[in-house]
């Protein structure tokens, strides 16, 4: 092409040579050859570990929500599904998929705590309408389900969190079975930050967590290393957060997300380790919880037990400016907590630091006294407002095997009790005790190191009608014991204390096969499997009683009771018949030291709510 | 590769060698040599075929991590050639004149880290996202999440349910709130 200028205009001239003309027909030559491009890519497979459309199994996946906090794009929502039930350690809630905003990085895969989320390697999903491109994988049902390839997480060693957890520091076994001194150190900072570093926050455990605390708040808060906030989210719901560090059951670890595919967290060692900052000075604590100045009322309530439950009530009551006076059996406070559970799992001076705290802030206690002998519940009516008995279960169950009214023959909560007074214990040189639960194991490995202070050697043998796998104690417990020298042997049930010369030698048992049938309680044996353990005295940990002697008959009277003789309360804690009454702790929900302080903090509001009814 | 390593490793101090498979090695070798090499690797060790250059942003060390991936065709073999740069002082001496196209790769680099290559052409031009005036978008500071939620209308009908809030309302509605008082409130 060429420019020429006539008349002062511009004009283009094309001049052609016949090479231009033939050219483009040379194009026809490639009619018959095959093409270099793709002639349907829609159908074309992408790699193996492409990054394509989402699948969840929602059977595996908790709903813990942490794909949604990590989504850079806010791509994902969590929303409920029919048929997925909201239950302790699934929240009923599944990830939704925003296509509009996902971008495929399948961080959500990389974070996923149960590796139920993945990327297919499926990429083309064409619809005319914009709004059908979300949808939650695993319940909206996509052609690409059941493929398998795509990308996953690239387990082993590829975590965003870690997997161990930090290792506590235990004194050694030799150096704890002669000594009732605590043997679980502690965390120091370091590693306490390195384990709540582990936590991903989703808060699934909170709904387990009988007093429902705020457990990923307070672990921000060692993250953070902010004690004092972590005192005031501990204190938000557990006004014994020295006590329950040490001695939690803590079943929110159980339902741990973190926990699915590794070690959950330490839950019970961090809270333990934010109170165990604090030093023990009360106004320190007045300080940090803001709690120097409570406005008082003008309403009065007495408590009966300085158990989990009682202290619990009456420091939220405490809190809300009621005079709150506690009445305790014992000379002093702490119920099980302190008579129940040995030094070396639970020190006094840390029952005392959480105790005093709750003194501190115009909770009156008085020791000695005993309701219905000294003072009667009645009398307590007529002085306060409303009354709240957590009066725990003190009382030891016998088995009633032939033999078990022996003198020999006794019950552990007595002799924990007896422990902790300083009144003599009998410890004979081969000691059977029978029980599988926790309190089975404290006196199990009480009694074996006042076997070591005695006789230099532990002979102490626990048997439990449960096996191995169902054994009520925690794990822990089973282990540290046999690490002490004690014999736990599971699966076997108690048929005769043996006494011989008016004396204990030992236990028959057979072996258990089963416990439960569909009439409830009713274990079966095998006699052919016989054992007897030596012993010269048989310590009976089959569970606890409620004594209710404190109940005079008139009050019992009006008030309903249930199966076994458990007191019936309404949903707001209050005995049945008796609204100034409310019940609460271990005679309500069993043993448990966490469950007591929810009890207590909810029957705290109950009262509350009981008393300024009409204002 | 052994005895290419062994070659390498003295004449360039290699550190972090990691023979990833038979065909694949990566090692960090110190910025002021980094062009160096790759030069030497292309003319004298036959990795002829410039295949990627790509950045990592180490922010808790403080480095943006280059890495020059460079092929042999002829033994088909490929070398990872990593450099660690302060975040501070984003600064890389270019290699455009060894391959053309790696202009194209420092602009991107520029634009998503921030990282300048001085003399690379059209290393200040826009190369994906026009008119950017935020942070570089591929630094690990760079808030995405907040760009997302600042700069993109929510899809109409959206809602989400915080797991531990959803399953207070369920399990434990009346879960009694007390005790958190705040300073003010004394």
């Amino acid at each position: 092409m060429k420019q020429q200028t006539r008349n002062n205009k511009r004009i283009n001239i094309i001049t052609m040579n016949i090479k231009d003309i033939l050219t483009p027909f040379t194009a026809w030559s490639k009619v018959v050859q095959d093409p270099v491009t793709i002639k349907d890519p829609l159908t074309r497979e992408a790699a193996p570990r492409y990054r394509g459309f989402h699948k969840n199994d929602i059977d595996m996946c908790i709903g813990c929500g942490t794909c949604e906090d990590i989504c850079e794009n806010q791509a994902i929502d969590m929303v409920p599904v029919e048929g997925v039930e909201t239950k302790s350690g699934d929240s009923g809630l599944r990830p939704r998929i925003d296509y509009g905003r996902c971008c495929w990085c399948a961080l959500c895969v990389d974070i996923c705590t149960t590796n139920s989320l993945n990327l297919t390697n499926e990429y083309t999903w064409v619809d005319a309408d914009p709004e059908v491109f979300i949808y939650t994988p695993g319940v909206d049902k996509k052609s690409w389900d059941d493929k398998e390839d795509g990308w996953q997480k690239p387990v082993p060693n590829y975590h965003f969190y870690g997997q161990k957890r930090v290792h506590m520091g235990e004194l050694h076994a030799d150096e704890r079975k002669d000594s009732f001194i605590e043997f679980v150190k502690g965390y120091s900072k370091e590693q306490a930050e390195m384990e709540a570093d582990r936590c991903v926050s989703c808060g699934i455990c909170t709904a387990t967590c009988p007093a429902h605390m705020g457990i990923p708040e307070y672990i921000a808060a060692v993250r953070n290393d902010d004690m004092e906030e972590g005192m005031r989210i501990l204190y938000e719901t557990n006004p014994l957060p020295e006590i329950c560090g040490r001695i939690c059951t803590h079943k929110c670890e159980d339902v741990c997300s973190v926990g699915v595919n590794g070690d959950a967290l330490s839950i019970r060692w961090l809270k333990r380790y934010i109170a165990d900052q604090i030093p023990a000075d009360v106004e320190k604590y007045n300080e940090i919880l803001y709690t120097k100045d409570i406005k008082k009322n003008d309403k009065k309530i007495a408590v009966i037990g300085s158990g989990p439950a009682g202290l619990s009530a009456a420091y939220y009551l405490g809190l809300l400016g009621y005079s709150v006076t506690i009445f305790e059996k014992l000379p002093e406070a702490g119920g099980m907590m302190r008579y129940g559970i040995p030094s070396y799992r639970l020190p006094y001076d840390q029952i005392d630091k959480d105790v005093d705290y709750i003194l501190s802030i115009g909770v009156d206690i008085k020791y000695n006294v005993n309701i219905g002998t000294d003072i009667t519940l009645q009398q307590l009516n007529d002085d306060y407002d409303a009354v709240y008995a957590g009066t725990g279960l003190h009382l030891g169950r016998s088995t009633r095997i032939p033999g078990s009214d022996h003198k020999n023959v006794y019950q552990s909560v007595d002799l924990l009790r007896d422990i902790v007074t300083g009144a003599p214990v009998p410890v004979e040189k081969k000691i059977v005790v029978i029980g599988g639960g926790n309190v089975a194991m404290d006196i199990t490995r009480s009694m074996a190191r006042l076997q070591m202070e005695k006789y230099g050697e532990v002979n102490v043998i626990a048997t439990a009608l449960e096996d191995e796998e169902h054994m009520p104690a925690d794990r822990e417990e089973i282990v540290e014991a046999r690490e002490e020298g004690c014999d736990v042997i599971p699966a076997y049930g108690p048929q005769e204390v043996i006494i011989k010369d008016d004396k204990v030698i030992g236990l028959k048992v057979w072996k258990c096969l089963s416990i439960f049938d569909e009439t409830g309680f009713n274990p079966k044996f095998d006699e052919s499997d016989e054992r007897i353990f030596e012993g010269d005295m048989v310590i009976e940990s089959i569970g606890q009683g409620m004594d209710l002697s404190y109940l005079s008959e008139d009050i019992k009277a009006k008030m309903e009771f249930g199966p076994r003789g458990r007191i019936l309360v309404n949903e707001d804690w209050q005995a049945k018949g008796l609204p100034w009454l409310f019940i609460g702790g271990d005679i309500i929900e069993g043993p448990d030291v966490i469950h007591g302080i929810a009890n207590g903090h909810r029957g705290a509001m109950s009262i509350d709510e009981f008393l300024n009814q009409g204002r | 590769m052994k005895s290419l390593i062994e070659r390498v490793s003295t004449k360039y101090n290699l550190q972090e060698v990691v023979q990833q498979r038979d065909n694949l090695v990566f090692a960090y070798v110190d910025k002021e040599l980094a062009i160096d090499m790759v030069t030497y690797m292309r003319d004298y060790e036959g990795y002829a075929h410039f295949t990627l250059m790509s950045c990592v942003d180490w922010i808790e060390d403080g480095k943006f991590q280059l890495l020059y991936l460079l092929n042999n065709p002829e033994t088909k073999t490929e070398f990872g050639i990593k450099v660690a740069i302060d975040r501070d002082n984003a600064v890389m001496q270019s290699a455009h004149h060894l391959w053309e196209q790696i202009w194209t790769y420092q602009r991107e680099l520029k634009e998503a880290f921030g990282i300048d290559f001085p003399g690379s052409p059209r290393v200040d031009e826009d190369f994906v996202v026009e008119g950017w005036d935020d942070m570089p978008h591929m630094r690990r500071d760079f808030d995405t999440n907040k760009y997302a939620e600042e700069t993109y209308f929510m899809r109409e009908g959206r809602k989400s349910y915080d797991p531990a809030t959803y399953m207070r309302e369920k399990l434990y509605p009346k879960q009694p709130v007390t005790a958190k008082k705040n300073k003010d409130e004394q």
